[in-house]
Parts: C-alpha cells; sequence; structure tokens
C-alpha cells in the first residue's frame, strides 16, 4: 500500500499478519489493517486533510497522534468528533470529513 | 454506587508508571495502571534507537526492547494494567475517576502515583496548523509503531534529542529529511546524534526558524529565515523547501493537570519544562500519599523515568508499611546511585543553560559540532577515543561528556577505557590488541566508533562504518564516501558487510577508500543514492 514502509530496518515488516479490512472515507473505498488506528490507514492512503473548523473553515489532519490535540477528529459511523488517532479501524466503518461537527460541506448546511 | 479499593493506583502506563507497579507489587501491594492508551509502554515503543547508560541502565537496547522487558516483568508479579481507561479525575481522600469506554467508574487508591507523562509542545508561525505540520511524536507513532511514512520530504524544526533521534528515524523509514533547522545559535541534543543524521547529508540551520508552512489544503512548502539574538528575522535571508511535511520538536511540557485538580501544591519551573508539582526527593507531593514519578515532575528521559518510577513505587510501599524503614533506605540508596549516574555530564539538568567550553578532561568542545553538527577534520585528532595505529582500530568520535558507557564492556580485548566515571570520553588503551570483531560500533547507541585499517598495503584504507539503513550496500558496489558533514569526499567500494544478531539491527559496513582519506571517510551512499540526493 502507498505511503507504509514496506520493509524497515530496525523493525522488519511491519504488516506481518496484520488483516486487510476495507474501509469507506468521504464515499470511497479504501484499504488498511484492522486495528492500526483510522488516521494511520487514512494517511497511508495519502488523505491529508481530515476536518474543516467550524468559524473558519481551516483544514485539520494528524497534529499529536496521541490523542491529545483533537484536530484529527472526523465523522466516524455517523458519530463527529471521533479522535481518529485513537480509534481503532474496523471493517466496514464509514468515515468522513468533518466540516464543523457536520459531515455536510458547509454550502449544504 | 459501588467504588473498588487498591493498595496502590497508578494513572499512566509508561516507562514510570510499570516501573512503580513492578516495585510496589514486588512488595505485595495489590496495584492497579490506568492508562487511557490501547496499548501499554507510553511512548517506548516508539523508541527503536539504542539507548545511553550503562548496563544497570539498559543501554544499548534498543527502547522499544526495554518496554518488552518492562511489560514482561510486570506481568511477572502481578501488575494488573487496565487500558482505554482514562482517569478523568483525582479528587479528596485519593478517589479516582476512571471514563472506560461509556462508562465512568470510581476507585480509591491508599496511595497514589501520577506517571502521566508530557505533550510536545508547539511554536507558532504562519500556517502552524496547516495538515502536514506534526509534532516530531506523531510522526514517530506514524513511523515506528503503525508502520506509515509521516511524509515523503520533511522539514524537521528544532536540534534538541527528540528532533535529532526522529530525523535519523525518518531516514531509517526512507523518508528524505530536506534540513533540520533550530533557532537557538547552538545544536541542543548530543552531539552524537547530531553527527549521524549529519553525515548522511542532511543540512543542518542554526539560527534559522520557520516563518511560513505554505500551502492551502496542505503543507506545499515552507520558508524558514536566518533569526539574530533576539530572535527576529534577519531581512533578505529567506530560504525555501520544497516539502509535505514539517515536524516540530521543540520540547515537551509535563501533563500535570490531575496533580493540580488533586490540590498538589504546584509551581512553574521552567527548568523542569512547565507547570509541575512541588516535589520531596522521592516524588512525594504535598497531599501525603500522591506521588508523581516521570516527565510529570519534570522533563528527563525514559532511563530516568524508570528509576524515578521504581523509587516511587519503593517509597509508596513503606507508607502503607509494606516494607520497613531499613528496606526502603537501601532500595533507595541504590536507585539514587542509579539516578545520579545519569544525571552527571555535559547535558546534566543542572547544568541546563551553562555555557561549556572544555570537556571534564580539559579538551576544548568542538564549536562546529555545536552550530553545524558534525565535527570538523582539523578537531577531531584532540579526543582520546582518535588514535592512529598499524593494523585495524577503532576510532572513537565521542567528544561530549555524556552517561555512556556501553563501548567499554562490549570489547572484550580492553582496547577501549572509560573508567569509573560512565561520563568520561572513551579512550583507546595503546597496549590493546584490536581484533576487528566489531561489537564496539555495533554497540555504541552514538554510532560514534569506526574500526579503520588506515593503510592495507595496497594504498587503501577500510573503514567500518555502522548502517541502520535500507537497502544493505553488498559487497563490490560503488559510490562516494561521505565526509563528517556528509558532503562528498572520495569515490569507495564496499569491501564487507557484516550483520550479526549480536549487533542487534546495526549492520558494519566496511569501505575501501584510498589511504589518504581514512580519517575523513565516514558514511557511504551508492551512486545511485548520491544521484537522487543530489535532484
Amino acid at each position: 500500500m502507498a505511503g507504509r514502509i514496506a520493509q524497515h530496518p530496525i523493525l522488519g515488516v511491519q504488516s506481518e499478519n496484520k488483516k486487510i479490512v476495507t474501509f469507506r472515507y468521504d464515499g470511497k473505498e479504501m484499504k488498511g489493517y484492522e486495528g492500526e488506528p483510522i488516521a494511520a490507514a487514512l494517511k497511508a492512503n495519502g488523505v491529508m486533510v481530515h476536518r474543516y473548523t467550524m468559524k473558519q473553515h481551516k483544514p485539520r489532519g494528524i497534529f499529536c497522534a496521541i490523542g491529545r490535540c483533537t484536530d484529527c477528529v472526523m465523522v466516524v459511523d455517523g458519530e463527529p468528533n471521533v479522535r481518529t488517532c485513537m480509534t481503532p479501524l474496523v471493517e466496514g466503518m464509514d468515515v468522513r470529513t468533518q466540516y464543523g461537527v457536520s459531515d455536510k460541506p458547509f454550502s449544504e448546511q | 454506587m459501588k467504588i473498588e479499593r487498591f493498595d496502590l493506583i497508578i494513572v499512566g502506563a509508561g516507562p514510570s508508571g510499570l516501573s512503580a507497579a513492578i516495585e510496589a507489587a514486588k512488595h505485595g501491594m495489590r496495584v492497579v495502571v490506568f492508562d487511557e492508551n490501547a496499548k501499554p509502554g507510553g511512548q517506548l515503543f516508539k523508541q527503536i534507537h539504542k539507548f545511553f547508560g550503562s548496563k544497570e541502565h539498559k543501554a544499548k537496547i534498543r527502547g522499544f526492547h526495554i518496554g518488552e522487558q518492562l511489560l514482561a516483568e510486570a506481568d511477572s508479579v502481578g501488575v494488573k494494567v487496565e487500558l482505554n481507561a482514562t482517569v478523568v479525575g483525582l479528587y479528596q481522600d485519593r478517589e479516582v475517576v476512571v471514563r472506560m469506554g461509556d462508562e465512568v467508574h470510581h476507585f480509591k487508591g491508599d496511595a497514589i502515583i501520577i506517571a502521566t507523562g508530557a505533550a510536545e509542545n508547539m511554536v507558532l508561525f504562519d500556517g502552524w496548523n496547516l495538515p502536514g505540520v506534526m509534532g516530531a511524536g506523531a510522526a514517530q507513532t506514524l513511523m515506528n509503531l503503525y508502520g506509515v511514512k509521516p511524509g515523503e520530504k520533511i522539514l524537521m524544526l528544532g536540534s534538541g534529542n527528540v528532533g535529532l533521534v526522529v530525523s535519523f528515524q525518518l531516514l531509517q523509514a526512507g523518508c528524505d529529511v530536506v534540513a533540520l533547522v533550530d533557532a537557538a545559535p547552538k545544536i541542543g541534543g548530543y552531539g552524537v546524534h547530531a553527527a549521524k543524521v549529519a553525515r548522511t547529508g542532511v543540512p543542518f540551520y542554526l539560527s534559522h526558524t520557520i516563518k511560513k508552512a505554505e500551502g492551502t489544503d496542505h503543507v506545499t512548502g515552507v520558508t524558514i529565515a536566518e533569526v539574530d539574538s533576539h530572535f527576529q528575522f534577519i531581512p533578505g535571508t529567506d530560504k525555501h523547501f520544497d516539502v509535505d511535511t514539517i515536524c516540530v520538536a521543540v520540547g515537551l511540557s509535563p501533563m500535570s493537570q490531575l496533580l493540580k485538580m488533586a490540590g498538589c501544591k504546584m509551581e512553574d519551573n521552567p527548568k523542569r519544562g512547565g507547570q509541575v508539582p512541588i516535589i520531596g526527593e522521592y516524588g512525594e507531593t504535598s497531599i501525603p500519599g500522591i506521588y508523581a514519578a516521570g516527565d510529570v515532575s519534570g522533563i528527563e528521559e525514559a532511563s530516568s523515568a524508570m528509576i524515578e518510577g521504581r523509587m516511587s513505587g519503593v517509597v509508596a510501599a513503606e507508607y502503607l508499611g509494606f516494607m520497613t524503614a531499613e528496606e526502603k533506605a537501601e532500595k533507595l540508596d541504590q536507585l539514587n546511585q542509579s539516578l545520579d549516574a545519569l544525571r552527571q555530564g555535559m547535558f546534566a539538568p543542572k547544568n541546563r543553560g551553562k555555557k561549556i567550553t572544555e570537556t571534564e578532561e580539559g579538551i576544548p568542545v568542538s564549536e562546529s559540532l555545536l552550530h553545524k553538527g558534525f565535527v570538523a577534520d582539523d578537531e577531531i585528532e584532540r579526543y582520546p577515543g582518535v588514535t592512529h595505529r598499524a593494523g585495524v582500530h577503532p576510532v572513537i568520535e565521542c567528544t561530549q561528556n555524556i552517561p555512556c558507557n556501553p563501548c567499554q564492556d562490549a570489547c572484550k580485548k580492553h582496547c577501549i577505557r572509560i573508567g569509573s566515571e560512565i561520563t568520561s570520553l572513551p579512550a583507546v588503551e595503546p597496549d590493546s590488541t584490536c581484533i576487528d570483531c566489531g561489537m564496539c560500533v555495533a554497540s555504541c547507541p552514538g554510532q560514534a566508533i569506526f574500526l579503520i585499517n588506515e593503510d592495507d598495503g595496497a594504498g587503501n584504507a577500510e573503514i567500518t562504518l555502522p548502517y541502520e539503513f535500507l537497502p544493505l550496500p553488498k559487497v563490490g558496489d560503488k559510490g562516494v564516501a561521505l565526509g563528517r558533514s556528509g558532503s562528498p569526499v572520495c569515490e569507495a567500494e564496499v569491501a564487507r558487510v557484516r550483520s550479526s544478531k549480536a549487533f542487534d539491527g546495526t549492520n558494519l559496513l566496511t569501505i575501501r577508500v584510498p589511504a589518504k582519506y581514512a580519517m575523513t571517510a565516514r558514511f557511504f551512499k551508492t551512486n545511485a543514492q548520491q544521484k537522487e540526493a543530489a535532484e
């Protein structure tokens, strides 16, 4: 998969024994490893923008990756404000860009 | 409402929390450790480099292996670790409120140890919150825990140990580090960490900082500029880089909120990293029975956090009568010695902010190392690890007093001497015989040891260097030797490649160069790699 480290000089093959699952990102089908944070799967698929801020509509992505900053929150299975860096990826998950606190672009809100 | 009681409740299953739990459980305490993450170990499992220190500090063992050892030890003494458990409150009479899933649970601990660690700091610049700007720790999490590249072309801001170590790890993950930038005029971290990054060709920009992260939806470039002694931009010094990622490593702040919430006396202490509890020698806060250990009580590093954790576990055990005062004194005495050894040298907490011009041996420090990231060719000869003789011998480019001595034990032929002070610079014993085993090269956490045969009789020198990248060059590969600065010095050919379980992931690459480059060639790139780097 793109963005993955195929072989690491110290850690070896990190994808070993991992199960590939399918999920949807804004309706588009993507693949990732079961149990990895949603954010890691998105990063590996080249997704940079996780949400747009409520007032100024500014883009935000992965920032701290350890659940502190909440920059990476998205709408997951219909629930907004899910920290994608802390939430494990599950088969069939529906992940959507968050606009303010909605999955609808601002023009449709 | 049901409240479960424990002898000891620990918040945070990182290096200090787990260490505290181990000591307490060993003495018969009923212990639980809460951690908000899905996996225990805190930040240890992201640390893939070999640790500094001496044997008792688990030196030359990679951080994630230390994490595995710690977990196994915790398991063997019956420590209970509750994961996905966020402690949201610490109230009067040591009541702990924990969110697990969608439920909130209440617990009571006769003693509490807070070991919540620290969070990364940020600096503000135009575009600092664009997607693509992330903490260096975030990059480390992505690549070392999840095997995902944080980006392809990356600029690192911050030359402390985190910035230096993560830069090297980015290179190991196959990313391109275009520059290492710091507003300070001097490199903040260990010289050996800087040197191993510099010799791969990463340029250092000291007295520079980020002016602007460019891009509309995500980072597409960055502009840095030089700053004066008041950290103001100097006009006309802008430099642009095309990057997709900017990593920021500008220090850590203790996550001490729970202690403040509990009513512990706090202080703002810049030397310890910010808001910290006022504590006694062993982490005792102003509230009896509540202790703080590790980074939450002052930013240091994982090795000292583990010792602090053990200390607080011992103190809590004695406080509740699980240990006699004599036992406690004996334990603490041992741990104190171990901690003291780590807190020595040029980077010791007591030396923070001091200008150091000479080593403990009275040798002038390398100015080039502090300002450019590498020891200059005309400075290297003055250090005791750098000597000349016929045949293969170690050349130890360790030029700062740091608490570290694995090289001394690694050499079974006693070629390397540090002595009883673990911060002393390693020296090469004049009458020793090097057998070219390579253990010193592989055991040096700073990757600062080379085995050199200055003249093989045919006008060439052979240089054995530590190599932790992929692809691993093969015997006969032709390329260029790079100097300490990362600039090409001459053509080179791979003469030998050694890998062994005993080297723990560090490969030994022997390159052949013309004899006159024996003391300047320190890294190797194949012709293809060098061409790619030039583009």
